[in-house]
């Protein structure tokens, strides 16, 4: 499809895509368009905005047939590397955990947790799993936005780099107790993958934690 | 008040004199530089250090009319780094100390890249993006420590020029000879770009550049890709942190940051997001005993000191780790 001729508002910029608004009959929809980085390489660039632009569009079209929420796709344009997707209405997850009580934070997490595992069951990893990618809907519904950077993969790996990611992002931005915070998160995606899978996760997550540089053995 | 601080965690020895008013006084510094085509022995280097320590040390602590400054504060490297190289320091410090009744500051080693180029560069609260042979991390200052934001899972950015270079028997410092090459290079050649997030890995991209270099492939085009490849994944991770974090300041320390490249790239990522860029000066961004001193200063003002019987050294000793309380800075 043509993003060009779309009319749009410009709504958010991200690292690697810009988002804007625009509507395409009674739908509100977001354009992501994955646009040009300046230091990056010409050819490297086109070959990374080209695969995963294609790559983002069919696995959330994979993602929702599985059953979790994750915006509809409505439209691609390969030309100029962009996806059309249904507007969701929300708050990043990001902005909200702060302001939320211990309870409500833990609910939420759980919640999360059951999408990331509905996901890992069909086969799917995010790739890019924050709580920036999280969008919790006004009847606090978490939906998995940005699947740029997600696979086809049932690696506990792969499984293993995304909760640690999520975790990371726990510890690094937000004030609350990031360990009750995981286990949260663990009960969720426990009750969608079932015990063995979530076992072996999330064993991998923090063997990929104890990966980065300098970690004593202890 | 001046402190001296003492490096030696790899293949330098250095020593240092900063003021109480952040001014490096004087910066000697000696590094062992193994043959093309082979690495740094650790053994070999700590010899080296052995050897150089005394003059440099005696050098540092001398003005240029020749007479001896006496230090009020030592520091020493205490960690990260390999095990033999880092007693030398330690053992220099622990020395000066028990002989000039001064006290002992231990440092890390990745936190004083960070704490000299913010010094130099007057950076605040940044993004810190740091690169060398040692740490790839990304990290930003909350509470009392540095977090990690992002990093490498396997082998640092330094490790894999230096291995590239060491494949490809181009003499050391490893990042500077690929440089070099690189700039006769042209064709993109497709390599491996992985990026998880907000950490990378280097590894599957060194096997892959080293293959090729074994079928013959053109060394001047393989430097060009993979400086273009490695960087370009850091760089993406960088992006994304400065995203998340909303920093409004980039900081680019460690020895790898005295690639044109690496800093032409991560400045573009910072002008595209508002944020200013502080690279540290070239001459200090590899390994020195300037680092060492500014932070064991500013570690020895917010009362960070260590008793002899206690002065060990850490080879493995993460960036999180330590209590950092002087930053933001003022």
């Amino acid at each position: 499809m043509d993003t060009e001729s779309l009319t749009s508002t410009p709504l958010h910029r991200g690292a690697e895509a810009d988002l804007s608004l625009a509507t395409i009959g009674p739908w509100k929809v977001i354009v992501k368009r994955r646009v040009r980085k300046e230091y990056r390489n010409p050819i490297l660039d086109e070959r990374i905005r080209h695969d995963r632009t294609i790559s983002e569009a069919s696995v959330i079209h994979e993602a929702k047939a599985a059953g979790a929420r994750v915006p509809s796709i409505v439209g691609v344009d390969i030309e100029n590397n962009a996806i059309v997707m249904t507007h969701l209405d929300g708050t990043v997850a990001r902005e909200c955990f702060d302001d939320m009580g211990k309870s409500e934070a833990q609910k939420l997490l759980r919640s999360i947790g059951e999408q990331i595992g509905l996901l890992h069951k069909a086969g799917i990893v995010h790739g890019d799993l924050t709580t920036s990618n999280v969008i919790v809907s006004p009847f606090g519904a978490p939906f998995i936005v940005d699947f740029g950077m997600s696979r086809r993969s049932v690696e506990p790996e792969d499984r293993g780099v995304d909760l640690h990611l999520l975790r990371r992002s726990i510890i690094a931005s937000h004030r609350q107790n990031p360990s009750s915070m995981m286990n949260s998160m663990i009960r969720g995606y426990e009750k969608t993958t079932g015990k063995k899978v979530a076992s072996s996760t999330w064993r991998k997550a923090r063997e990929i934690a104890r990966r980065g540089r300098y970690f004593a053995i202890r | 008040m001046m402190c001296l601080g003492i490096e030696s965690t790899a293949h330098t020895f250095g020593a240092s004199l900063v003021d109480s008013d952040d001014r490096i006084v004087t910066n000697v510094n000696s590094t062992y530089r193994p043959p093309p085509g082979v690495g740094i022995h650790p053994r070999k280097a700590a010899e080296h250090l052995a050897t150089v320590a005394d003059d440099i040390v005696k050098t540092a602590l001398s003005t240029k009319e020749g007479s001896s400054i006496d230090p009020d504060v030592i520091a020493y490297a205490a960690g990260p780094g390999l095990g033999p190289c880092l007693r030398i320091g330690a053992t220099v410090g622990r020395a000066l100390s028990t002989y000039l009744k001064k006290p002992l500051v231990p440092v890390h080693h990745g936190v004083a890249h960070l704490d000299i180029a913010m010094s130099i560069t007057k950076a605040r609260d940044p993004l810190a993006v740091l690169v060398s042979g040692g740490h790839t991390s990304i990290l930003v200052h909350v509470g009392k420590r540095w977090r990690v934001y992002g990093e490498t899972q396997d082998i640092t950015l330094g490790n894999l020029l230096d291995m590239f270079a060491r494949e490809a028997k181009l003499p050391s410092p490893g990042g500077l000879s690929v440089s070099r090459e690189a700039t006769k290079g042209e064709n993109l050649i497709k390599l491996p770009y992985t990026v998880k997030g907000n950490d990378v890995a280097y590894s599957g991209l060194l096997t892959a550049a080293a293959t090729s270099l074994r079928r013959q492939g053109n060394l001047a085009d393989l430097c060009f890709s993979l400086q273009e490849t490695a960087f370009s994944m850091l760089s993406e991770a960088v992006e994304r942190s400065l995203v998340q974090t909303r920093r409004s300041e980039v900081l680019l320390a460690g020895g790898v940051a005295a690639s044109q490249r690496l800093r032409q790239m991560i400045g573009l990522v910072a002008e595209d997001h508002g944020a200013s860029f502080h690279p540290v000066p070239i001459e200090y961004s590899g390994d020195c005993g300037a680092q060492i001193a500014c932070s064991g200063r500013l570690a020895y003002e917010s009362g960070i000191t260590v008793r002899i019987s206690d002065s060990f050294v850490t080879p493995r000793w993460r960036m999180d780790e330590v209590d950092v309380p002087w930053i933001p800075r003022a």
